[in-house]
């Protein structure tokens, strides 16, 4: 029993010593792991002996420098996700023979009543199973890890098809790892023991099939993502290739697609239609709605036309009302010539002149016509003629004066 | 149907809809019933809802080709020949600037800035920037690289293949029209019997799926 504790205490003090030897020389061993050989400038003598003796590192032959242990690697890649580096150890078969022969002794230790070997037994047991475990854990956490970053370890899209791939073989071997273990096998090894049942049946296959769901998504979603990087690379070769093509044959004219009976149905697109509407005011609903609007236009900024400028954009006059407007001028300028031809240069009653040519213009437009054709004139001209205005309040209390006629009196004998 | 007029109205004005462009519209268009409707209601405009394979684009097609259809179909064709060397130059342009390994695909943000910066410190992409600017397509009349770029970007977001998601700010989105357009350099290629490598493990990898 106290041999046993004694090498347990050994064990115990070595280790840390060793452990310690990571933390002392971090630097160094971290430039090992960076570079092709580990540095020895600033290492002792005595340090690299420590070093070597705790297989941190290794010297492959007598000319080659220090390298880093493989284990050391692996666990440095492990600490800091180096996923270039990372190692998927997928091997099953070794860890169920040791499985096997640590039952194998577990019983023996048991029947023979060692507890304490028993127990032992039972120790290790359990961290080969946690290292199984944490192997799976481990190596579907670093291809989760690669899978989200889309492999942005490496630059060029070749190669994260070759890590894909890589990654891709990764999860086959760990299934295969997985297909290892058969727990018919494992049920009847352990038998009726409560402890190894616990441990060996119904924990380690809850996990198991954990971590074989957890493959079959990652390995889904690489390939997904394997399609996707060939899917870019055969873009660029296509593109690429385009152009090479083109630009080599300059007059490259592809056939008239749109002439066949079948067109291609990437080259069928419609013309653009444009859904055009304009203000509508035969809806009172909307005359609302649209007499808002109006007054929410912003007021024009530019300042106010010219109305000669502005003249073309007065409003068309209705054709019929011009050509009746135009022969009321007409008919009044030969009243004003009649007029003229007077020969006593006596006042002519504008009434009576319109009465006597039978023309059919109302009496009250007429005589509008009759002042505004006064009024129209240049002064110069105004002056040759005197217009009387025939008037009267419209009542006692209104001084509003109404004209009953006018009679025009040419001014100056001719 | 009320609810897809926006939708319609820019499909009819020849637009693309995808993920991009418009999320919900593109997913709204991802439904049969969806689809039936608006064609259905495009029937009397003698058009209808198209895809490119992957349906990652939408946008209207002729529903009868009549001579009129073709006719204009025919001009089409003659434009986007055209506008082909200088649209697929450009985005290997970016690509190469930009250092990246894959061509410019939809959901990119794209720098004007970025573009313009890279060009700047490399005599030989300035060069390809300058022939490519002024080519007829891209139109440029300027001689400066910044004003060149912009013209670049302006015209392909005029024609779909970039959108800006804030018209005050210099950065552009690609949208799905670019997966239409290598679909047409792909059909061309093969209808055509072009010798460009074909991309024969693209399909052995879908399959897998």
């Amino acid at each position: 029993m106290s041999g046993e504790h004694a090498l347990e205490s050994r064990l115990l003090k070595t280790g840390s010593e060793r452990l310690a030897l990571l933390g002392r020389h971090a630097d160094v061993l971290m430039q090992g792991y960076t570079r092709d050989e580990v540095p020895l400038d600033n290492l002792s003598d005595s340090a690299l002996r420590k070093l070597l003796a705790a297989r941190l590192l290794w010297r492959p032959d007598e000319q080659s420098g220090v390298k880093l242990a493989p284990k050391v690697r692996e666990l440095i890649a492990e600490m800091l996700s180096d996923e270039t580096r990372r190692h998927v150890n997928a091997d099953v078969a070794e860890t169920l023979e040791l499985i096997r022969s640590l039952v194998h002794s577990y019983r023996e230790a048991r029947s023979r009543g060692e507890h304490w070997r028993q127990a032992q037994q039972l120790l290790r047991l359990r961290q080969e199973v946690d290292d199984l475990n944490g192997r799976f854990a481990d190596a579907i956490d670093s291809l989760w890890q690669r899978l989200n970053s889309d492999f942005g370890f490496v630059s060029q899209l070749n190669d994260k098809i070759r890590e894909n791939d890589r990654a891709q073989k990764q999860i086959a071997r760990l299934l295969d790892g997985l297909a290892l273990i058969d727990f018919d096998e494992l049920i009847e090894l352990v038998g009726s023991d409560g402890s190894l049942r616990k441990l060996l049946i119904s924990q380690l296959q809850q996990q198991l099939s954990h971590h074989y769901t957890s493959l079959r998504e990652v390995q889904r979603r690489l390939i997904e993502l394997m399609a996707r990087f060939r899917k870019q690379q055969a873009r660029s070769r296509l593109v690429s290739g385009m152009v090479a093509f083109m630009r080599e044959h300059p007059g490259f004219v592809p056939g008239n697609y749109a002439r066949r009976s079948e067109v291609p149905a990437l080259f069928n697109q419609a013309a653009p239609l444009n859904a055009a509407a304009a203000p509508a005011l035969d809806r009172a609903l909307d005359s609302h709605v649209l007499s808002e609007l109006l007054h929410q236009l912003p007021t024009p900024r530019h300042a106010a036309q010219i109305v000669a400028a502005a003249s073309p954009a007065q409003l068309p006059e209705n054709s019929l009302a011009a050509a009746r407007q135009q022969a009321l001028k007409q008919d009044v300028e030969r009243f004003y010539l009649a007029v003229l031809d007077q020969p006593q240069a006596e006042p002519v009653s504008a009434l009576d002149y319109l009465h006597e040519s039978s023309l059919e213009w109302p009496d009250e437009i007429w005589l509008f016509q009759v002042i505004a054709e006064f009024q129209g004139l240049p002064r110069s001209e105004q002056r040759a003629f005197r217009l009387h205005q025939d008037e009267s309040p419209a009542s006692p209390f209104n001084d509003l004066r109404l004209i009953h006629d006018v009679a025009l009196q040419l001014a100056i004998p001719l | 149907m009320i609810e897809h007029g926006p939708l319609l109205e820019r499909l009819l004005a020849g637009e693309f809809i995808c993920a991009v462009s418009d999320e919900n519209a593109h997913r709204h268009l991802s439904s049969d019933e969806t689809r039936d409707a608006i064609d259905s209601y495009l029937r009397p405009l003698n058009r209808r809802l198209a895809s490119n394979q992957d349906a990652s684009v939408y946008f209207l097609a002729w529903r009868q080709l009549n001579d009129e259809a073709r006719e204009q179909l025919s001009r089409q064709l003659g434009d986007t020949v055209n506008s082909l060397l200088p649209l697929l130059e450009w985005l290997q342009l970016v690509q190469e600037a930009l250092g990246r390994d894959t061509l410019a695909a939809p959901g990119d943000v794209l720098k004007p800035a970025e573009f313009s910066a890279k060009c700047e410190d490399n005599q030989s992409l300035r060069e390809r920037l300058e022939r490519l600017a002024t080519d007829s397509f891209f139109g440029s009349q300027s001689e400066q690289l910044d004003a060149q770029v912009k013209q670049v970007f302006k015209r392909l977001k005029e024609h779909g293949y970039l959108m800006q998601p804030h018209a005050e700010r210099q950065v552009f989105v690609v949208t799905g029209k670019i997966d239409y357009l290598v679909d047409l350099v792909r059909f061309i290629r093969d209808e055509e019997n072009l010798p460009i490598d074909a991309d024969s493990e693209e399909g052995a990898q879908e399959s897998l799926l």
